[in-house]
């Protein structure tokens, strides 16, 4: 009797400490993947890249040109002009996204009858679960032709539909279905007293919608701000669709091709070595400190906004 | 008494108006692109799809040397325009190959027809493989008489065929578009990926919910794990390319097909690492639905603490878990980024897994990238895909209200 | 005394529940009315619907008059605005608006047009000042209202009623949810609003009723009791529901 409690104690320990080890491991894959990518990312800055010399680090943080001479021949790599597009890109679309985003969800939450709601609220849910891969071919089978036939009755100039107004837009609709989801969780947990203090007071709906429910419901909105820019920030393949992988220079205007750190990252994976290879690592841990940066940057200012509205 | 038409109305009436227009948006939106892909895709759609190569490839074969002509009635009707010999159970008619010059193509085959498998006698391609409908024949030779020509005509071709009783070789060209590798590719992929991060993922959400002690060390654990989902998917991929891939070259060196660079496995894995914070919170959710005195029965009857996880309280999470494996499985039909850099993007039809391939969303991915963008097939496997994220959404709907108390939306 | 509300025959049903049974009862002007009785007896129910907030509770049903002044409040062609621009409420929990204080009490008047800075900032000040707040918090306006305390808050919330220059104020227990220093100060307020503005207020305490009210009336199971002056109504109650209710054999 005694050594089969025994017996199971200890097998109580292995299991635990087998199943601790899985914990452990999980945890550890963001440790790992920092290091591996800080620890490639550096390397084009301290090593000699197979005789091709160390790459300038400031010239690879401010550069506009992303390549300055033959491929796999040269070491004057600047992405600094990629930084600002992937930025510009992102913010353009948050811009497009949060209102459509925070109006569908106070639709949605409050002035919907029950089941249009219901069946927004599914299509909403759809649009989240579609991949991105797929948004990149919508954007690139139509969002393209729409943004050329744009340009063409603005007299403007457009690379077959290749752009920045093509990338916001598809990014725009990509992240819509995941910020409305949050906003309408924030906007339905809004206290009911508010409103009804509101309408006691003579306001209409309207107004009680816009001044009092959204500005309650600022929080949970503004996280969803997060989220959606970060997602942008971080979209790769869709964006590589319908982008037009500009190799140089700052651009705002709308019509001009543009490019991400990741749509520039992904572009000719098919046949790279040396240099141009580990390259990619080093625009992504550019990439991850933006995205770190955006982050702390946006929660700071909730915080600090926040405070003032509790 | 009239009310007089205030400023108040008008801001009302615009803000109203701006509601309504933004929340169309969203359905807009869905209805463009369901229509996009169904006007591009749908005409392709159909179940050879699923088995035919992609590459379109030219073959001298033959047929087995056993086999001979005998008496194949057709098992279907027939069009008028399909010249069918019953001798052989080979039916043709006439068509254009992609170049739009006139070519036989293969109408129907006889399930015993002697060309229903072909002995491959090119250089390269697969030993066998089988005649199927679509593919062209641009001749066939004989060793009792003179050869068939395509361009006489289909009529002519079953005439002499009908006349000979001994084939040499005939001329076949496959028929591509068909994404039969990127689908094996794809189940490859969730079987292995699953494979790495169940264990994995279900083993670390039992130690967070039943073993850990709600102490800072355990919400490090936690919060590590959680910063995971921030995490762009491309990043995970350089993650791939830079451990998981060399890994599997130096693991695979001394077997008989070694991997040289991207392959599925390593693909796998690190598709593994981008699922598991999802599947231990979903795990968790379904964790914390057993109620406690489940566990406390237990244990109070003798069990042992490992008894009492996996006799007890796993069994009655089972419904969590299999909504975070089709969590898993959804995300894993739609992931792309990753993929394309620890697999690689090249299509394949023979599909390693030491060596590189597409899943399907790759498979699009590799073709828009190409010159000239395919989209109308892209389109097709766009709406495949969909087919089958919507599917799992719908079941892992199910299985939360039914189980979990409603806890989980579609995540994927 | 003139009669700010006359209520005929009221009726209103929640779905199949008849909530209030045939009220009739006539509120006067200036002076402090309470609505006591058990719970759930209509008398929270009653309150709203002099200023038509039952009008946002589904499958509500109402029949009968109320009139306000010489307004029938549920005529078709009332504005409900205009009636809840004139009948202010207070509620029982204290629900300011997360803005700073001066926006709060800003709001109500903002809603209807737009104020030049010295116009709202002296209607804040007054405001504040009628609820007996200004002195505390006149120094830091733009602060959240949210930093207050639970009576602050509630004066706030008074002050904010205020603000719409109402005739009527009708206040849900507005004490309930407040320590016994801050329903103190309310009760003191209500006595000298009610110079200016009508007042109805629900309570569950008679004490509260008796310290601070002209008129009350008792409501069971939604039919009206009794009404009446308030010193006879609790030294000499007619019906002997209302006796029982009084010496708290029930409640």
């Amino acid at each position: 009797m005694k050594s089969k409690n025994t017996l199971k104690k200890v097998v109580d320990k292995i299991v635990e400490n087998i199943l601790f080890g899985t914990a452990i491991l999980s945890a550890s894959f963001i440790v790992l993947i920092v290091i591996v990518i800080f620890e490639r990312g550096i390397t084009p800055f301290i090593s000699d890249n197979d005789g091709l010399g160390q790459v300038n680090l400031l010239r690879f943080l401010t550069g506009i040109v992303y390549l300055d001479g033959p491929t796999f021949l040269s070491n004057a790599y600047g992405i600094g002009y990629l930084i600002i597009s992937t930025l510009y890109n992102a913010f353009l679309a948050l811009l497009i996204a949060a209102p459509i985003a925070t109006l569908t969800a106070l639709f949605i939450a409050k002035i919907a009858p029950r089941w249009l709601g219901n069946l927004l609220r599914t299509i909403i849910e759809i649009l989240a679960a579609i991949p991105s891969i797929v948004y990149g071919l919508f954007g690139a089978g139509f969002i393209l032709n729409v943004v050329y036939n744009l340009s063409v009755s603005f007299g403007v100039q457009s690379a077959a539909g290749f752009s920045v107004l093509s990338t916001v837009i598809v990014l725009a609709i990509m992240i819509i279905p995941t910020m409305t989801v949050i906003a309408e969780v924030a906007i339905r947990s809004v206290d009911k007293s508010l409103i009804q203090g509101s309408l006691a007071l003579g306001a209409t709906q309207t107004q009680t919608q816009f001044k009092v429910v959204l500005a309650a419901a600022k929080s949970g909105i503004f996280t969803a701000a997060i989220l959606g820019v970060g997602r942008a920030l971080g979209e790769a393949t869709a964006v590589a669709l319908v982008a037009g992988s500009r190799r140089s220079g700052i651009t705002f205007n709308l019509f001009d091709t543009t490019a991400t750190l990741t749509s520039t990252m992904l572009l000719g994976m098919k046949e790279t070595v040396g240099l141009d290879y580990t390259i990619r690592f080093s625009i992504g841990l550019v990439l991850m400190v933006i995205i770190l940066l955006t982050n702390l940057t946006l929660n700071f200012i909730k915080r600090k906004v926040g405070r003032m509205y509790a | 008494m009239r009310k007089p038409f205030s400023l108040r109305l008008w801001i009302d009436g615009l803000l109203q108006s701006l509601t309504y227009l933004f929340s169309s948006v969203s359905f807009l939106t869905l209805g463009a692109i369901l229509v996009f892909l169904f006007n591009q895709g749908w005409s392709l759609m159909n179940v050879d799809l699923l088995t035919y190569d992609y590459e379109s490839n030219v073959y001298l074969a033959t047929i087995e040397r056993y086999e001979e002509p005998g008496n194949f009635p057709a098992m279907q009707s027939l069009e008028d325009n399909v010249y069918y010999s019953q001798k052989w159970g080979l039916g043709i008619e006439e068509g254009v190959d992609l170049l739009g010059q006139p070519s036989i193509i293969i109408a129907y085959i006889h399930p015993d027809s002697p060309f229903e498998t072909l002995v491959n006698k090119s250089a390269v391609g697969p030993e066998q493989f089988p005649l199927l409908k679509e593919y062209l024949i641009s001749k066939i030779s004989y060793n009792d008489r003179a050869t068939s020509l395509a361009r006489r005509g289909a009529e002519r071709m079953i005439q002499e065929l009908d006349s000979s009783n001994s084939i040499f070789e005939l001329e076949v060209t496959t028929k591509g578009g068909g994404i039969r590798g990127s689908l094996i590719t794809t189940l490859w992929l969730i079987g292995l990926t699953l494979l790495f991060a169940l264990p994995i993922g279900i083993g670390a959400a039992l130690y967070l919910n039943e073993y850990a002690k709600k102490d800072q060390a355990t919400r490090i654990i936690r919060s590590f794990i959680e910063i995971l989902t921030g995490v762009p998917s491309i990043i995970f991929g350089l993650l791939g390319l830079a451990v998981f891939v060399p890994l599997v070259v130096s693991l695979t060196a001394n077997t008989n097909s070694p991997a040289t660079g991207g392959n599925l496995i390593s693909g796998a894995m690190t598709l593994a690492v981008i699922l598991l914070p999802v599947i231990i919170r979903t795990t968790e959710e379904s964790l914390r639905v057993v109620p406690n005195d489940y566990r406390y029965a237990s244990l109070a009857l003798g069990a042992s603490q490992t008894q009492t996880t996996f006799k007890v309280v796993v069994p009655n999470a089972l419904p969590g878990i299999l909504a975070s494996t089709l969590l898993a499985i959804g995300r894993i039909v739609g992931e792309s980024a990753a993929l394309i850099f620890a697999v690689g993007s090249i299509i394949r039809d023979e599909v390693t897994l030491t060596d590189k391939s597409t899943s399907l969303a790759v498979h699009i991915y590799s073709m828009m990238t190409d010159e000239p963008a395919n989209i109308a097939l892209s389109s097709t496997i766009a709406i495949i895909i969909l087919g089958i994220v919507l599917i799992l959404n719908l079941l892992i709907k199910f299985i939360s209200y039914r189980f979990l108390k409603g806890r989980l939306g579609a995540q994927v | 005394m003139e009669k700010t509300f006359v209520v005929k025959g009221l009726n209103l049903y929640y779905g199949k529940n008849h909530a209030l049974k045939n009220i009739d009862l006539s509120i006067d002007s200036h002076s402090v009315t309470a609505l006591i009785g058990p719970s759930g007896c209509g008398k929270s129910t009653f309150l709203r619907t002099l200023n038509r907030m039952n009008d946002l509770i589904p499958d509500v049903t109402i029949r009968g008059q109320v009139l306000f002044g010489s307004l029938d409040v549920y005529d078709k062609k009332t504005d409900v605005i205009d009636v809840r621009k004139r009948v202010g409420m207070v509620f029982q929990k204290p629900n300011p608006f997360p803005m700073s204080i001066y926006d709060n009490i800003a709001y109500g008047p903002r809603c209807q047009r737009h104020y030049e800075k010295k116009e709202m900032d002296a209607l804040v000040k007054k405001a504040l000042e009628d609820a007996a707040l200004w002195e505390e918090v006149k120094d830091r306006l733009n602060k959240s209202a949210l930093e207050l305390s639970g009576g602050q808050q509630q004066r706030l919330c008074i002050a904010r009623a205020l603000a719409m220059n109402p005739e009527v104020l009708l206040m849900d227990e507005p004490t309930s949810a407040l320590d016994p220093i801050a329903t103190a100060k309310i009760e003191e307020l209500i006595v000298q609003l009610k110079q200016h503005y009508t007042i109805v207020i629900v309570t569950h305490s008679m004490q509260q009723a008796a310290r601070i009210s002209d008129q009350t009336a008792f409501f069971l199971l939604g039919d009206l009791i009794e009404v009446g002056d308030t010193k006879s109504f609790f030294s000499t109650p007619k019906d002997p529901r209302s006796e029982s209710y009084i010496t708290g054999r029930f409640g």
